[in-house]
């Protein structure tokens, strides 16, 4: 009995020092940043595919610039919707300000273990009040962010990674959710004084959800990207 | 025969001054709504799409000559009748004010031909005027703003149409404009052929259409029973061109009671002039 025991204390050490799973949220919020680093620049084409049930938008296609910490340009020939929560999301831009993290549950993200930590800003001005992350720890990248903002309300982003194209933590597709408001247009606006559209306005919740679906391909990274692509362009 | 017949028709309607009126007051408006969205165009955008704004951010250019040409058809699209029943009040009443009826009818050319001649020429009068709004509108806002993207706003709906998607939509829109005009042209040529002085042609047409237009926009459920039997709803109906996917069954019903209605004026109005007594 005596030596089942030690077995077992011998197997519980073995496992705790092999294992790379941790609950310390700095350690898992310093490895993800850790492994984003290994980004420092990229440029990327994206499709961008808006679902809102009041607006119909063409696909847009169009080019991401990042540079690290948080310089991101957007290029597209066409008009572009764009989520103001989150599209510039990254994690070296989420942590670079001060904040407390904690650690809070494991959970599961199609098949992969996660551990959720919780985010919060110690800054008196930011904007975000908390954010959520999901964290897969066995290839240091985040999988879903919810965030609570105090003027925009609440956004989530998830993240999908095909690594058998990028061996970086850069995601080939961002689903972003969020809450619209809905259109109120004075009819002398719009000219539309057709009974229909007001049938349609007996849907009188104030919000609607929406989601954006970002894919990303052809992914160029650490290739150099000069500082003026950020400078002279800005994004609109 | 029946050329020569127009091109006398056409040729009366060119000598006369209020012909260029309608050309003219195109050239003025179409011009000043231009200036003005260039000024205010950016703020109205804003203003429309300030709910979408707090959640996006738009990236482009949303006030080009697409939207500029779209607006501009649905403010003078309703102005437009005014224009059109300016020549065509004259088309008939014009000969008796003139005291030209009787000669008219003394050649050997039929009845028939000759409201048939005065008609084709107002109708391709009308067709140059809604050419010249298209010209006005449509070439000079893509030459001096560009192409883009069409954002079409309606009351609860947003729908932006791909900048390569949008000029075909308005050769059709402003084709069944033509269209609409067409009926206004062949109810004011109705009327013309009942009286000997043009004003009361000009004034009942536009009298019938200011009040069909004001029961079609009353929210009163009564008025909404009866709004499918005026013919000035379907007029509306060029709009249908910029929805996506385009209901083109309602348009087809909207075009053949347009076009019923064309038949059944110019039917009319051959008949009674056919049977007319000409004293004058």
């Amino acid at each position: 009995m005596k030596n089942l025991n030690k077995i077992l204390f011998l197997v519980f050490i073995l496992v705790a020092v092999i294992s790379p799973q941790t609950n310390d949220p700095d350690i898992i919020l310093k490895k993800v940043l850790d492994e984003f680093n290994k980004v420092q620049d990229y440029e990327v084409n994206v499709n961008i595919k808006v679902d809102v049930n009041f607006l119909k938008v063409p696909d847009t296609e169009a080019k991401i610039y990042f540079k690290q910490p948080d310089k991101v340009h957007f290029e597209s020939e066409t008009f572009a919707l764009l989520p103001r929560e989150g599209f510039d999301f990254s994690p070296s831009a989420l942590l670079k300000k001060k904040y407390t993290a904690f650690y809070v549950r494991q959970d599961t993200i199609e098949n992969v273990k996660v551990s959720v930590l919780k985010v919060i800003p110690l800054g008196e001005t930011d904007d975000v009040i908390l954010s959520t992350l999901w964290i897969d720890q066995s290839k240091n990248v985040i999988r879903k962010i919810e965030t609570t903002t105090k003027t925009n309300g609440t956004f989530g982003i998830e993240l999908k990674y095909d690594h058998t194209n990028v061996n970086y933590p850069l995601p080939s597709k961002m689903i972003f959710s969020f809450n619209v408001d809905k259109m109120n247009i004075p009819m002398g606006f719009s000219g539309d004084i057709s009974p229909e559209s007001k049938e349609k306005k007996k849907d009188n919740k104030p919000t609607t959800a929406g989601k954006v679906y970002v894919s990303y391909s052809n992914y160029k990274i650490n290739i150099g990207i000069p500082d003026k692509i950020f400078e002279n362009k800005k994004k609109k | 025969m029946i050329f020569s017949l127009i091109s006398i028709e056409l040729s009366k309607i060119f000598r006369k001054w209020r012909t260029y009126i309608g050309f003219l007051a195109i050239a003025v408006l179409v011009p000043i709504i231009q200036i003005a969205m260039l000024v205010e165009g950016e703020k109205s955008i804003n203003f429309m799409t300030r709910n979408l704004q707090q959640s996006f951010i738009f990236v482009g250019n949303l006030l080009n000559g697409y939207l500029i040409s779209y607006a501009i058809l649905n403010a003078l699209v309703v102005h437009i009748p005014f224009l059109i029943t300016l020549v065509a009040g004259d088309l008939l009443a014009g000969e008796a004010t003139a005291g030209t009826y009787r000669i008219l009818v003394t050649r050997p050319v039929s009845r028939f031909k000759i409201v048939l001649s005065k008609f084709l020429a107002g109708l391709i009068y009308t067709n140059l005027l809604v050419l010249w709004l298209a010209i006005m509108s449509l070439a000079i806002g893509i030459l001096v703003f560009g192409i883009g993207e069409l954002i079409v706003i309606k009351n609860v709906n947003i729908l932006i149409l791909a900048r390569n998607d949008v000029f075909w939509r308005f050769l059709l829109a402003y084709g069944f404009a033509a269209l609409s005009m067409t009926v206004v042209l062949s109810l004011t040529f109705l009327f013309s052929s009942l009286v000997e002085n043009a004003i009361g042609p000009i004034v009942s047409t536009m009298a019938i259409i200011i009040v069909f237009v004001i029961i079609s926009a009353l929210d009163i459920e009564f008025f909404q029973s009866i709004r499918p039997y005026l013919f000035t709803n379907y007029m509306q109906s060029w709009r249908s061109f910029f929805d996506d996917p385009i209901d083109f069954q309602d348009l087809y019903k909207s075009a053949a009671v347009l076009i019923g209605h064309v038949i059944f004026f110019f039917g009319t109005t051959v008949y009674i002039f056919s049977k007319k007594d000409i004293l004058s």
